[in-house]
C-alpha cells in the first residue's frame, strides 16, 4: 500500500511539471496574440503605401514592417547562399570521405562552433569588418553582406551535422548497390545517396532558415539598424524583424508604436512556426515517397 | 576431355575486418562457364569472399584484403588488384546479386537502365532493347512488360530479386556473384531463379553462396565449403 | 573520370577545412583583439575588477558573475520542471499525451528568443515589480525565469532520449520482480540515464550562458556586482551588445573581445565536458 503513494507522487509531480510548462507557454503566446491581434493588418506592413507598389519596390514604405520583412528575407537568401554549399560539401566529406579519427576531430570542431554564443559569432563578424576596413577598403562598414556572412557561420554547423547524419543513416545495402553496378564514389553520392537522404537534409535546411530569420544578436553587431528602408545593396544597412521587436521593447514612444511591436512579434512567430511546420511536414511526406523496401 | 578453361585464379587470399582475421591463405581456381557453390556456417566470411572478387569491400570501412586474384576476361589473366586497374570496369564485368533484393527507388525500367547510364550509354533505342532483352532473360518480362514505368518497390520479393539479376546482367558480365539469392523467397521463385542460373551458365561463370543442400545438389558443378577459415571441396 | 573524382574529393575536403577554420578563427580573432589588454598587463584588473569607465576601471567581474548567476538560477528553475516533463513523456503517459507534449516541446524550440524577451518585458517584469514592490522588476530573477523556459526544451528532449535508451530488458526485469513505477525510476531509469541527463544539463547551462536577448532585455544591465536575485545585473553577452556602440579606440571597447573570448572558452569547455559525459552512457 505504501508503495502506491510514491507512484502517485511521481505521477503528480510529472503532471504538475507538464502543466506548468505548457501553461507558461500558452500564457506567453496567448498574451502576445491577445495584445497584438488588433495590430495585424495590411497597414501594419505597408503603412500608407499601396501593397502592390511596395512589393514591386516602386515606392518606399515608411512606418510599416515591410522593409524589415524584406531585410529578413534577403538576409536568409544571402546567408543560405554562403552556408548551403559549404555545409553540404563538408557534410558529404565527413560522411563519405573522412576516415574515423579525422571525422571525430572535425565533428568536435563543429560541435564547438555550434556551442559558441550567437553574440560572439556577431562579434567575429564585426572583427572581420574591422579587418576588411583596414586592409582593403575603408568604405566597408557593417552591412547586409557581413550580417549574412556571420549568420552563415551561425547555421553552418547545423547544416553540416544534418547532412552528415542523414547520409550516415543510409543502410549498407543501399550504399553498396550502385558501386556493385560500376558506379564511382561521386556517382553513388549524387545518384543514390543524396536523393535517398533528401528529406532529412531539406528539413535540416528549413530549420537553419528559421534560425536565420529569428536571430537578433548576430545582426545587432553586424549592420542591422532601426530604420533603413529596403536595402539598396549588399553593402548598405538594413532592417530586420527580430531587431525591430527588440528595438520597440526598449525605445517605443507611444501606444501605436507598441502595438506595431506586438504585431511584428506575432508575424515573426508565425514565420518561424510556419518554417518549423514545413520542416516536419516535409520530412514525413518525403520519407514516405522515397522509402526503400528494406 | 578437353582442357578445362580457368576463369579466376586466387592465391593466398586473406580477409580482415577491423583487424580480426576472417579467413586466410585461400587458394582456389574457378572454371569458365560453371556454377560453383559455397556453403558453410554463417558468419564465416562467405559474403566477404564474394566481395573480394569485385573489390566491393573497399567501400566498407575497416575491411582489408591480402593476396592476389587474377581473372581472364578474354585477354589473358589480369591482376584485379593492380593499382591501375579500374574498379568500375571490374564491376561491369563482375556482377553481383545480394541476399536481400535491393531495387533502387525508381521505376523498373530505370533500374535496368541505371548501369547503362553509368557506362555512358545514351542511345534510347539501344537502352530499350537491352532492358527488354535482360527482362526476358530473367523470366520477368511477361510479368512486368505492361508496367515498366511503375515503382520497382511494388514488385513481390521474387520479382524484385529477378529484377536485380536482370539489372546485374544488363552489362553482360562474364562473372556473376550471388549471395544467397533465394534465401528470402518462396518456392516458386526459387525454382525460377535456379532455372535462370542454369541457363546463364553458358554465358557466365557463376559463384553462388547457398545454404540449401538441395539447391547445391541441383545446380552446382563444383561444391565448396568455407569453414574454419578454409575453403575446401565438399 | 579518375581526375574528376580526385578534384571532387579535394573540393569536399577543402570545404570542411574552411568550415573548421571558422571555428578556430573566431577564437583567434577574439584573442588578437584582446591583446592590447593583455599586453598592458591589465588582464588581472579587467578580469577581477569592477566596471567604472569614468574612473578608468574596466573590470568585467560583475558581468562574469552576472552571467554565472543568471545561468545557474535558470538551471535551478528549469531542471526540476524539465525532469518532470521528461518523466511525463517517457514514464507516466508515454502514449498520446506523452507524444503530444514532446511535439509541443519541439515546437517551443521554434519560438525566437526575442519573443520571450519581448513578452518578458511587458508581462513578466511588471508582475515581478509588483510582487517585490521595489526596483524596476528587471533583475536576475526575471531573466532567470524566462531563460529557464528557453532552455527547458533542450533538457527535456535530452532527458527523454536518455530514458528511452535504457534497455527494455532491464525494465522487464524490474517489472518481473514486482517493482513499482517509482522504484523502477529511482533504482533503474535515473541511474542508467544519468550520463545523458548530465549531458543535457551541461548543454543547457552552455545555452543559458550564451543567451543575449533575454539578459539584455530583462536583467536590468546594472554594472554593480549583484548580491541578490532581485538585483539588476549584466551578463557578458549583454555587455558586448551594449559596449559595441562605444568609441572604437577606447579600452572600454576592447574589453568586449575579452568577454567574447571568455564566453568562447566557457562554452567550448562545456561542449568538451558534455562529450565526455555523453560517451559514458554508451
Amino acid at each position: 500500500m505504501g508503495k502506491n503513494v510514491w507512484d502517485m507522487l511521481l505521477g503528480f509531480f510529472a503532471w504538475c511539471c507538464a502543466i506548468l510548462l505548457a501553461g507558461s507557454m500558452i500564457l506567453i503566446i496567448g498574451f502576445l496574440i491577445l495584445k497584438g491581434y488588433k495590430a495585424i493588418s495590411l497597414e501594419l506592413i505597408f503603412a500608407n503605401t499601396s501593397p502592390l507598389d511596395a512589393l514591386l519596390f516602386k515606392q518606399q514604405v515608411f512606418g510599416g514592417l515591410f522593409p524589415a520583412m524584406v531585410g529578413t528575407f534577403f538576409l536568409i537568401l544571402l546567408s543560405m547562399g554562403f552556408a548551403l554549399p559549404l555545409g553540404l560539401a563538408s557534410g558529404i566529406f565527413l560522411a563519405e570521405y573522412a576516415p574515423g579519427s579525422i571525422k571525430k576531430i572535425f565533428s568536435l570542431c563543429f560541435d564547438i562552433l555550434a556551442g559558441v554564443p550567437s553574440i560572439v559569432i556577431g562579434l567575429f563578424g564585426f572583427s572581420i569588418t574591422i579587418l576588411l576596413h583596414h586592409s582593403f577598403n575603408s568604405q566597408i562598414f557593417p552591412c547586409l553582406l557581413i550580417s549574412a556572412l556571420s549568420l552563415a557561420f551561425l547555421v553552418l554547423p547545423y547544416i553540416i551535422k544534418t547532412t552528415q547524419v542523414a547520409l550516415e543513416s543510409i543502410p549498407l545495402l543501399i550504399r553498396l548497390t550502385a558501386p556493385s553496378l560500376g558506379a564511382t564514389k561521386l556517382e553513388n553520392i549524387f545518384l543514390v545517396l543524396l536523393p535517398a537522404s533528401i528529406s532529412d537534409i531539406t528539413s535540416g535546411i528549413v530549420l537553419a532558415i528559421g534560425r536565420c530569420a529569428e536571430d537578433t544578436a548576430v545582426i545587432m553587431l553586424t549592420g542591422v539598424v532601426a530604420v533603413a528602408g529596403i536595402p539598396k545593396s549588399i553593402f548598405s544597412g538594413f532592417e530586420a524583424l527580430p531587431f525591430y521587436i527588440y528595438y520597440i521593447a526598449s525605445e517605443y514612444s507611444d501606444q501605436s508604436e507598441l502595438m506595431k511591436g506586438y504585431g511584428a512579434a506575432i508575424i515573426l512567430l508565425l514565420i518561424c512556426s510556419g518554417l518549423f511546420g514545413i520542416s516536419h511536414w516535409g520530412k514525413n511526406r518525403l520519407t514516405a515517397k522515397t522509402r526503400f523496401n528494406y | 576431355m578437353g582442357k578445362k578453361q580457368i576463369k579466376i585464379q586466387i592465391k593466398d587470399l586473406g580477409f580482415y575486418y577491423k583487424n580480426q582475421q576472417i579467413f586466410e591463405n585461400i587458394c582456389i581456381e574457378f572454371e569458365n562457364n560453371s556454377i560453383t557453390t559455397i556453403s558453410g556456417p554463417s558468419g564465416q566470411g562467405k559474403s566477404s569472399f564474394l566481395m573480394a572478387l569485385n573489390r566491393l569491400w573497399e567501400s566498407i570501412e575497416g575491411a582489408k584484403v591480402k593476396g592476389t586474384i587474377r581473372m581472364d576476361f578474354g585477354k589473358g589473366f589480369e591482376n584485379i588488384y593492380h593499382k591501375n586497374y579500374s574498379v568500375t570496369k571490374l564491376r561491369q564485368r563482375v556482377g553481383m546479386v545480394f541476399q536481400v533484393p535491393n531495387p533502387l527507388p525508381m521505376s523498373i525500367y530505370k533500374n535496368i537502365e541505371f548501369p547503362l547510364k553509368l557506362r555512358g550509354e545514351k542511345n534510347k533505342t539501344i537502352i530499350a532493347e537491352k532492358v527488354e532483352q535482360t527482362l526476358i532473360e530473367s523470366f520477368l518480362w511477361e510479368e512486368v512488360k505492361d508496367r515498366l514505368f511503375t515503382d520497382a518497390g511494388l514488385l513481390s520479393g521474387g520479382q524484385q530479386q529477378r529484377l536485380c539479376i536482370a539489372r546485374a546482367l544488363v552489362l553482360e558480365p562474364q562473372v556473376l556473384l550471388l549471395d544467397e539469392p533465394t534465401s528470402s523467397l518462396d518456392e516458386k521463385s526459387v525454382q525460377v531463379i535456379e532455372d535462370l542460373l542454369l541457363k546463364l551458365k553458358k554465358k557466365c561463370t557463376i559463384i553462388l553462396v547457398s545454404h540449401h543442400i538441395d539447391q547445391v545438389d541441383r545446380i552446382a558443378d563444383n561444391k565448396l565449403v568455407l569453414s574454419d577459415r578454409r575453403l575446401v571441396q565438399h | 573520370m579518375q581526375h574528376r573524382e580526385h578534384i571532387a574529393g579535394i573540393i569536399f575536403w577543402g570545404a570542411t577545412v574552411l568550415s573548421a577554420g571558422v571555428t578556430l578563427a573566431v577564437l583567434v580573432f577574439m584573442v588578437i583583439l584582446s591583446l592590447p589588454i593583455i599586453k598592458n598587463d591589465m588582464i588581472l584588473e579587467v578580469l577581477m575588477g569592477p566596471w567604472s569607465p569614468d574612473y578608468g576601471l574596466f573590470g568585467i567581474l560583475p558581468m562574469i558573475v552576472g552571467t554565472l548567476c543568471i545561468a545557474l538560477l535558470s538551471l535551478v528553475f528549469s531542471f526540476p520542471v524539465s525532469l518532470g516533463c521528461s518523466i511525463f513523456i517517457e514514464i507516466i503517459r508515454p502514449g498520446k499525451p506523452g507524444r503530444f507534449l514532446k511535439k509541443f516541446v519541439r515546437l517551443m524550440t521554434a519560438v525566437p528568443t526575442v519573443i520571450y524577451g519581448f513578452v518578458g518585458v511587458f508581462l513578466l517584469v511588471p508582475h515581478v515589480r509588483g510582487f517585490v514592490s521595489h526596483g524596476s522588476g528587471m533583475c536576475i530573477l526575471s531573466a532567470s525565469l524566462m531563460l529557464g523556459l528557453v532552455i527547458s526544451p533542450t533538457m527535456i528532449l535530452f532527458f527523454s532520449q536518455s530514458f528511452a535508451r535504457v534497455p527494455k530488458t532491464y525494465l522487464n526485469a524490474v517489472d518481473a520482480l514486482g517493482g513499482t513505477q517509482f522504484q523502477k525510476f529511482i533504482y533503474l531509469l535515473f541511474p542508467q540515464a544519468w550520463p545523458g541527463i548530465l549531458t543535457g544539463i551541461i548543454l543547457a547551462f552552455g545555452r543559458a550562458m550564451g543567451d543575449t536577448l533575454i539578459a539584455l532585455m530583462i536583467s536590468g544591465n546594472s554594472v554593480m556586482l549583484p548580491t541578490s536575485p532581485l538585483d539588476s545585473a549584466r551578463t557578458l553577452t549583454a555587455h558586448i551588445a551594449m559596449i559595441i556602440a562605444a568609441d572604437f579606440g577606447s579600452i572600454e571597447f576592447k574589453t568586449i573581445f575579452l568577454c567574447g573570448g571568455i564566453l568562447y572558452l566557457l562554452t567550448s569547455f562545456g561542449i568538451l565536458l558534455a562529450r565526455f559525459s555523453a560517451g559514458k552512457q554508451n
